[in-house]
């Protein structure tokens, strides 16, 4: 008998990893089962109520096939709000770039109270969008807003600018508060990895003459090239879904002119009572992210 | 005269950075300074840029004629149990996908991220019309809900590159010692997580505190409407603008994040730049 106990331990080496299996398994229970509650299976109501005609007050449900999509690619409203949401993606993440890795670099010098300048340019990113909005709109009020008082000082412009009212100001604005808001991100992330680049390599350069233009072309934007990529990425897919900032400001007008697609889900959904297209529509919308977001998961799992 | 031209470039640049940050601060500062200006004065033409006598009756007004306080605790109630429940969720769920071995393990992390650049417009419509069913629309429940399952996904990404570098042999250790898997997580792991624990609390609080999108679909009652939507009703809803008070609201409703941020933009940048770095 106690020979039996000694030759079969109590609990085996499979046993033990079974047991921590399922372990592992309950403690990321949690996660799996919000995700398929919250994003999963709404997803896949999404793409159900797609194919149904739903009037939003009723609820209201009958089968329309694919029709909702033959209406949306046929009709000039996805098309136009494509090219709308298109525009102000590539506007704002440009200056966003931009400004972004030109501020990173500046703050990447040792200048005076280098840390609490470094905290202020944050502060954009933080904050609320509905603040960045509120404070935007008081800035550039007709009456008494500071900035067309500041220009007229200046002598830039002689009577004050409709900067929301009409087009292509309102495009314009809405991509430059864009940029003033997310820019912050870009900057975050480009300081961190400049401050991985060896000193070595500037003192090198600078030995055998490399000016400060070839120093940054030789030896800065290589190191860059990755982080700026996925940087780029990631706030190409955010900007593109972006909703609060372009609603708050603009509420898609004048007329429709930044109106961009995830404002048209919310404008079919809740303004025109049409659940079937919104659904539609964030079907497509989503099919684009994902066709965005495909290189940046390869790049993820390559790097593990 | 080798050495007198980078000193004058040094100057230059540092003064051209502080004018750029500045600038990028100045409608926050144009904020505070608004909110400090009877409302008499705002009119004044051109603009007074220090406030001629400060005022605080905007704030006294806000806080004790408007529905901005309840706003406000609306606010405070839902960003902090979205912290707590991301955190705790989020805690397990990176040890699980850390440091255990069950079949599917890298598909569901990979999954996990990819629902991280999911738009969220595209949910709006299903998620409505789950929380019509079970009765949570226009409660505070819902969402707690919603924000729980956004910040999820970068929470868990975030905890677990900071958890992947501790040492597996401090776990170990602590296994050998006699601590069961549960013991040593508590023990060891957490406190060594700590600073990822604080970026990740810093990140949901802020999303939840922040967004406006959900909170427009998921509630349209005063009693459990969060800030962001609270304050554009108090906007949109005024025959005359009163931009002294709106300003009032901006910068009290930034308080919070602004304290955390103080608190924890070491951890956050880390983790931002983690984000663009290393995942």
């Amino acid at each position: 008998m106690a020979a039996l106990l000694r030759l079969r331990p109590a609990t085996s080496p499979q046993a033990l990893a079974r047991r921590d299996a399922l372990l592992g398994l309950l403690l990321i229970a949690p996660t799996v089962l919000i995700l398929s509650a919250v994003i999963a299976y709404p997803l896949a109501t999404t793409a159900y109520l797609s194919l149904h005609n739903v009037y939003t007050p009723t609820l209201a449900t009958e089968w329309a096939g694919l029709s909702n999509y033959r209406a949306i690619l046929s009709g000039g409203t996805f098309w136009h709000a494509l090219a709308t949401t298109l525009v102000w993606t590539i506007g704002t993440l440009a200056l966003q770039l931009l400004f972004g890795v030109a501020m990173a670099l500046l703050l990447n010098r040792n200048i005076r109270l280098r840390a609490l300048a470094r905290s202020l340019v944050l502060f954009p990113y933080f904050l609320a969008t509905v603040v960045a909005v509120l404070v935007w709109r008081w800035l550039l009020n007709g009456l008494f807003g500071v900035v067309d008082h500041a220009l007229i000082a200046l002598g830039l412009i002689d009577t004050p600018v409709d900067w929301l009212g009409t087009m292509p100001n309102a495009m314009a604005t809405t991509i430059v508060i864009g940029a003033w808001k997310f820019f912050p991100f870009v900057v975050i992330a480009v300081l961190a990895r400049l401050q991985t680049v060896p000193a070595h390599l500037y003192e090198a350069a600078r030995l055998d003459g490399a000016g400060s233009w070839a120093r940054f072309t030789d030896i800065t934007l290589p190191h860059l090239s990755g982080v700026l990529g996925l940087v780029a990425l990631l706030r190409m897919i955010w900007d593109f879904r972006e909703f609060d900032l372009i609603y708050l400001l603009t509420g898609g007008g004048p007329l429709d002119h930044t109106r961009t697609l995830p404002l048209v889900v919310y404008q079919q959904a809740f303004g025109l009572n049409q659940m079937g297209m919104a659904a539609a529509y964030a079907v497509l919308m989503m099919l684009l992210v994902l066709a965005m977001t495909i290189p940046y998961l390869a790049r993820a799992r390559g790097r593990r | 005269m080798s050495g007198a031209r980078p000193a004058w470039r040094a100057a230059a640049l540092t003064a051209l950075t502080w004018v750029l940050v500045l600038l990028t601060t100045f409608p926050l500062l144009w904020m505070l300074l608004t909110s400090l200006k009877p409302q008499t004065e705002l009119f004044a033409l051109p603009p007074t840029f220090l406030p001629e006598s400060i005022s605080f009756a905007p704030y006294l007004r806000l806080l004790f004629d408007t529905p901005f306080p309840r706003y406000f605790a609306n606010s405070i109630v839902l960003a902090t149990a979205t912290t707590l429940l991301v955190v705790a969720i989020g805690a397990i769920g990176a040890h699980s996908l850390l440091r255990f071995s069950y079949r599917g393990r890298e598909a569901l992390a990979t999954l996990v991220l990819a629902t991280y650049l999911l738009p969220s417009v595209v949910l709006i419509v299903p998620l409505y019309l789950m929380m019509v069913e079970i009765g949570l629309a226009n409660r505070l429940a819902s969402l707690i809900i919603a924000y729980t399952s956004f910040a999820l996904p970068y929470a868990l990404w975030l905890l677990r590159s900071f958890m992947a570098a501790i040492p597996e042999e401090m776990e170990a250790a602590a296994r050998v010692d006699g601590a069961s898997r549960i013991g040593a997580f508590v023990d060891i792991i957490l406190p060594q997580a700590l600073p990822g624990i604080g970026a990740t609390a810093l990140f949901t609080f802020i999303l939840a505190w922040n967004d406006y999108l959900y909170a427009l679909v998921l509630v349209n009652t005063d009693t459990a409407r969060p800030l962001t939507t609270g304050v554009v009703t108090m906007f949109v809803t005024t025959f005359n603008v009163e931009w002294s008070m709106l300003m009032a609201a901006s910068v009290l409703m930034s308080i919070p994040p602004i304290i955390l941020f103080t608190f924890f933009h070491h951890q956050l940048s880390r983790s931002i730049g983690a984000a663009g770095v290393r995942s």
